[in-house]
């Protein structure tokens, strides 16, 4: 009796070291991510910058330009922003009423084609401002970045039949790129080489997930994307990356930023 | 003959719902970059509409084949690449079983309502090179009422179905299984009841001096030609119809469409060209020189007014969607131990698609337009994510030979069907799209963003 005792304890106490372990290594590896996430959205804000100067130049096609080049940035970032700043993330991206944000911006420069933008211009490069700075010491748990992960490749998978989010710009394909980007980065920086020790067989399914991803989103235009296609694929790797929670001793991401 | 084209007649379906038809459109497609041309509308989801009346309901539960008919009739996936991509059905356009009044496709419709199925969007070996856009007809009662097509060029209906999906949608070859599934679907739906219409399609109970006078007047010989009466080609004892094509004055041989739930199918005629029923009674006058006073006219108007009446069963709310879906689903229940992938895959991307719209009905926290319930929607969207990855579970393990697990996840999914996600979409339920406040704050917001698109720079 006392031998099992003996045992459960040991087994135990290096279960729970095990565990120990695998949140230090997945800490360490979210540190890893934050010069990424600095980086994307030091590159938004830097466009949003640009695009304060052209607007205020009136020059539209520079405008256009520098706003597309946010954007890019904005959505590689998609992983943490729902999830770690909701209240800057629906000012910055509000849709479809857009009182502010990239939206709004996108409907005066590539709807009615204007650069009388300079108020709400302010507006995105001040909060872009405020969530670059945050970014420097705000604490990025492993739990978030998977929930932020897991969230974004289940949204990649949405039908953009209506034309997408941005669909005034007509760049709703090169969101779902960079979508799909941010999710690969975020996967391999702080989970890949983890999931990879405790289960190889998962962590190949989840790699191999994002490369039919990246191959669907690299059809020429939107109308040309496999949506059945890409709708299985998302949602399989959803799947993947909730089995992999498991195995990283991580809680079951949750698909929704408010619903834990 | 001519009266035929009284069928379709009344008053628009503009006035019918009123004020609810008045709404914000919704599903308006833009962008440079869709399947569906930029200002398409498909408005799927923006009227509150009468849901399907069902034989089966009638005579007892429906059969698998029926529900295997509506899965087909709801996927996308049975019809060609274009459609796939911009996610339309049979469903699309025959909303509840009806038509969709709604419904604008640029270059493919001259107005809401109409399409042009031998147009290049779909299917260009299709393309009849010419802009002949036929109404969206409703299927209600559609047992009753051969031949098929606005012509009536098919006798059969299922050959009707094929030919939609194959050559008008450029879908592959169907099944002979989903033919007959659909044919048996389409066939399951009724007119919506009229308690005006009694046996014989005579009115009864409580009817005007007005419609009782309609009435006569619908029976009376044309005076330059006796042998013609409304009632001759619109038979009152056979649905009101006579199975025979006529020349209406409205450019060919068209079928004489049923009267029944009429004042829910307008546009009228063949094409749509009417938005009301005076518009056709006044057509009718013209081309037959009938004679017939105003008063006549009102008359005819309410009595085809009360004979297209119904009784509209309405479901409030995420209910409607929810009880499809469980049909839907219940074809897992034999699909998943035959290891049947075809099906459950079908079932899965149908349903699956289905819940991923009904989220939508949700809006996320970025929506600025949807005030309070930010927790309440986040919980509703979270708990139909996670039934649509409990489905495709399902899909992964019937795929890899996993029955047993397909079976338990099964289980889950009917248990959180059966009460937790329901409950969790009715307490969202104020500040989802089901709320008409909502829903206009929503789409008008939608539309305006929009509208920057199109102003001129």
């Amino acid at each position: 009796m006392i031998g099992k005792r003996m045992a459960l304890s040991l087994f135990l106490a290096l279960a729970v070291g095990a565990r120990v372990a695998d949140a230090a290594a997945l800490d360490e590896a979210a540190e890893r991510y934050r010069p990424y996430a600095i980086e994307g959205i030091g590159s938004a804000l830097a466009g949003a910058r640009d695009l304060r100067e052209r607007a205020a130049a009136r020059d539209l096609a520079g405008a256009r330009k520098a706003w597309l080049s946010a954007r890019a940035g904005w959505e590689r970032s998609e992983v943490f922003t729902a999830g770690f700043v909701p209240e800057l993330d629906a000012l910055i991206d509000a849709w479809p009423n857009a009182d502010s944000g990239f939206h709004t911006i996108e409907a005066k420069l590539f709807g009615t084609g204007q650069t009388d933008i300079g108020r709400d211009a302010d507006a995105l490069v001040q909060h872009l401002d405020e969530l670059h700075t945050k970014l420097r010491d705000m604490p990025l748990l492993p739990q978030g970045l998977l929930d932020g992960t897991v969230r974004l490749a289940y949204e990649v998978g949405e039908s953009k039949a209506d034309g997408g989010e941005s669909r005034i710009s007509g760049t709703s394909l090169d969101d779902m790129r960079n979508n799909v980007a941010g999710v690969e980065f975020a996967y391999r920086t702080v989970f890949a080489d983890r999931l990879k020790e405790v289960d190889a067989g998962l962590a190949d399914k989840v790699m191999a997930r994002i490369g039919e991803l990246k191959t669907i989103v690299a059809a020429p235009d939107l109308p040309h994307v496999n949506v059945r296609a890409l709708r299985r694929v998302s949602e399989e790797l959803v799947i993947s990356l909730q089995a992999a929670a498991a195995k990283l001793g991580l809680r079951r991401p949750t698909l929704e930023a408010q619903s834990r | 003959m001519n009266l035929r084209r009284l069928s379709g007649i009344a008053v628009v379906i503009g006035l019918l719902m009123m004020g609810l038809h008045e709404r914000v459109l919704a599903f308006p497609v833009d962008g440079d970059q869709t399947a569906l041309p930029a200002r398409s509308e498909l408005n799927e989801d923006a009227l509150r509409r009468p849901r399907e009346v069902f034989h089966s309901e009638i005579t007892g539960r429906r059969s698998d084949l029926i529900k295997l008919g509506n899965l087909a009739f709801s996927s996308p996936s049975i019809l060609g690449n274009v459609a796939q991509q911009a996610g339309i059905s049979c469903e699309s356009c025959h909303v509840n079983g009806a038509g969709n009044a709604r419904l604008f496709v640029p270059k493919m419709s001259t107005r809401p309502g109409n399409f042009d199925t031998t147009g290049p969007l779909f299917n260009p070996k299709a393309d009849n090179g010419v802009l002949d856009p036929v109404r969206i007809p409703s299927l209600r009662g559609a047992r009753y009422l051969a031949p098929y097509g606005a012509d009536g060029r098919m006798a059969s209906l299922r050959d009707f179905v094929r030919n939609v999906i194959v050559n008008e949608f450029a879908g592959a070859e169907p099944s002979p299984a989903i033919l007959d599934a659909i044919v048996a679907y389409i066939q399951d739906i009724d007119f919506l009841p009229n308690q005006s219409l009694g046996p014989a399609g005579r009115l009864v109970g409580k009817i005007s001096d007005s419609e009782r006078r309609g009435e006569a007047l619908f029976a009376m010989p044309f005076p330059h030609d006796p042998g013609l009466s409304c009632a001759a080609c619109h038979i009152p004892s056979a649905a009101f119809v006579d199975h025979s094509q006529h020349d209406v004055g409205s450019g060919g041989l068209f079928k004489t469409p049923t009267l029944r739930n009429a004042d829910f199918n307008a546009p009228y005629f063949h094409d749509g060209r009417f938005d009301s029923y005076d518009q056709v009674v006044a057509h009718f006058d013209r081309v037959f020189e009938l004679g017939l006073s105003a008063q006549d006219q009102k008359d005819l108007v309410a009595y085809l007014t009360a004979v297209g009446d119904a009784a509209m069963p309405y479901e409030q709310g995420a209910g409607a969607t929810l009880k499809e879906i469980d049909d839907f689903a219940s074809l897992l229940a034999t699909a998943i131990p035959a290891g049947d992938k075809e099906t459950v895959a079908l079932a899965v991307d149908t349903i699956g698609g289905e819940l991923r719209e009904l989220t939508e009905h949700y809006p996320d926290r970025k929506d600025t337009s949807v005030p309070g319930g930010e927790q309440e929607r986040a919980m509703a969207r979270a708990a139909l994510k996670e039934v649509v990855l409990l489905l495709r579970r399902i899909d992964m393990a019937v795929g890899e030979g996993r029955i047993t697990d397909a079976a338990d996840d099964y289980r889950n999914y009917r248990s959180l069907m059966v009460a937790a996600v329901p409950s969790i979409l009715a307490h969202a339920d104020r500040w989802s799209l089901f709320n008409a406040a909502v829903h206009d704050r929503h789409y008008e917001a939608l539309r305006q963003v929009m509208q920057s698109k199109h102003m001129p720079q």
